[in-house]
């Protein structure tokens, strides 16, 4: 079954007691989470850690989301937050209590529609970076994927870190537009 | 500046790579039992350093504040199991009492007349205190995670 209610009407719904509405919000945005709290460097455990929290502090917050059509960027960037803060945590080897308002542009690229457009950015970009970040992206080795694009196995890290600036001052002028 | 592990998680994300296990999935799913509706949220009481002090056996306390009651938690880390001592003042009154609650257990426990409480073995992992009193809402503590 599908759920084609708006986000903003899963929250209501879910806030008034509707499990079927909660369900549909982890499934529509519960892969972006794990995404961001994976983006922050943190490992599989961790990572768990940090989108739970995220949807424990949704539960605290169901009625009070300043803009609830916009929830999907709220647990982004709290998953950020949250990830971030283990991250510390696991720097200062004490639990911290505190906020993260260190906000960054580049969850930008995660929240909202940023995975989408940065996609299609990718499919404009030339040879061999479109076919490098799309081999970047299913995590194949640097040695198969210079037999894949015909590239001296030399050239792979150097070349990924090019097409990865292009790619950067391709998609920072359509994220400040937004 | 943005981060290249953004685009690289963005990219693993639109090609399906990296997906999101099952397991953490279904506890998002099942973290929906753990609401408590009408609850007042009682955040981290302000602190010359905003975080946990950790006490000489390796515990940590911290206090929330929140509707005219402070929880103070004291929390230890032993053995991998989680025991949690408290107060809650002021005495909030005859018939209440607290839920201690992880998204896998909860203990409740009857406040002593000094308004304190204590439980032990629970997972290690987020967790919260849940304060119950006859005519008024509860106040539940914000989620913090507890890991060795």
């Amino acid at each position: 079954m599908t759920d084609t209610r708006a986000p903003a009407e899963l929250l209501q719904a879910a806030a008034d007691g509707d499990r079927t509405a909660w369900a549909e919000l982890e499934s529509r945005f519960g892969p972006r989470m794990w995404a961001v709290a994976r983006a922050c460097g943190l490992d599989a455990t961790d990572a768990a850690d940090a989108v739970q929290g995220t949807w424990l502090r949704l539960l605290q917050h169901l009625h009070s989301i300043r803009d609830p059509a916009r929830v999907s960027a709220w647990l982004a960037t709290t998953t950020r937050r949250e990830a971030l803060m283990i991250r510390r945590k696991e720097q200062a080897a004490l639990p911290s209590f505190g906020t993260v308002d260190d906000a960054d542009p580049a969850s930008a690229v995660l929240e909202a529609d940023g995975s989408r457009l940065l996609w299609k950015t990718v499919s404009t970009l030339q040879e061999p970076c479109r076919t490098l970040l799309k081999l970047v992206a299913t995590d194949l080795g640097s040695r198969q994927m210079a037999m894949r694009l015909g590239l001296p196995l030399g050239s792979i890290g150097p070349t990924r870190a090019r097409c990865l600036e292009k790619l950067r001052l391709l998609i920072s002028p359509q994220e400040t537009a937004q | 500046m943005i981060n290249d592990e953004y685009f690289l998680a963005a990219l693993r994300l639109a090609a399906g790579n990296d997906p999101i296990p099952g397991h953490v999935s279904a506890a998002a799913r099942e973290a929906y039992d753990l609401r408590v509706p009408g609850a007042v949220t009682a955040d981290p009481a302000e602190r010359p350093v905003a975080r946990a002090e950790r006490g000489e056996n390796g515990s940590h306390s911290v206090r929330f504040v929140a509707a005219g009651l402070t929880f103070d938690l004291e929390v230890t880390v032993g053995d991998g199991l989680i025991d949690v001592t408290g107060q809650v003042f002021p005495n909030p009154g005859e018939g209440a009492h607290v839920d201690v609650r992880t998204p896998h257990l909860t203990l409740t426990r009857r406040l002593a007349d000094t308004g304190e409480f204590a439980v032990t073995g629970l997972p290690p992992g987020w967790l919260s205190v849940v304060c119950h009193r006859p005519g008024h809402a509860p106040v539940q503590t914000r989620w913090v995670r507890i890991r060795p």
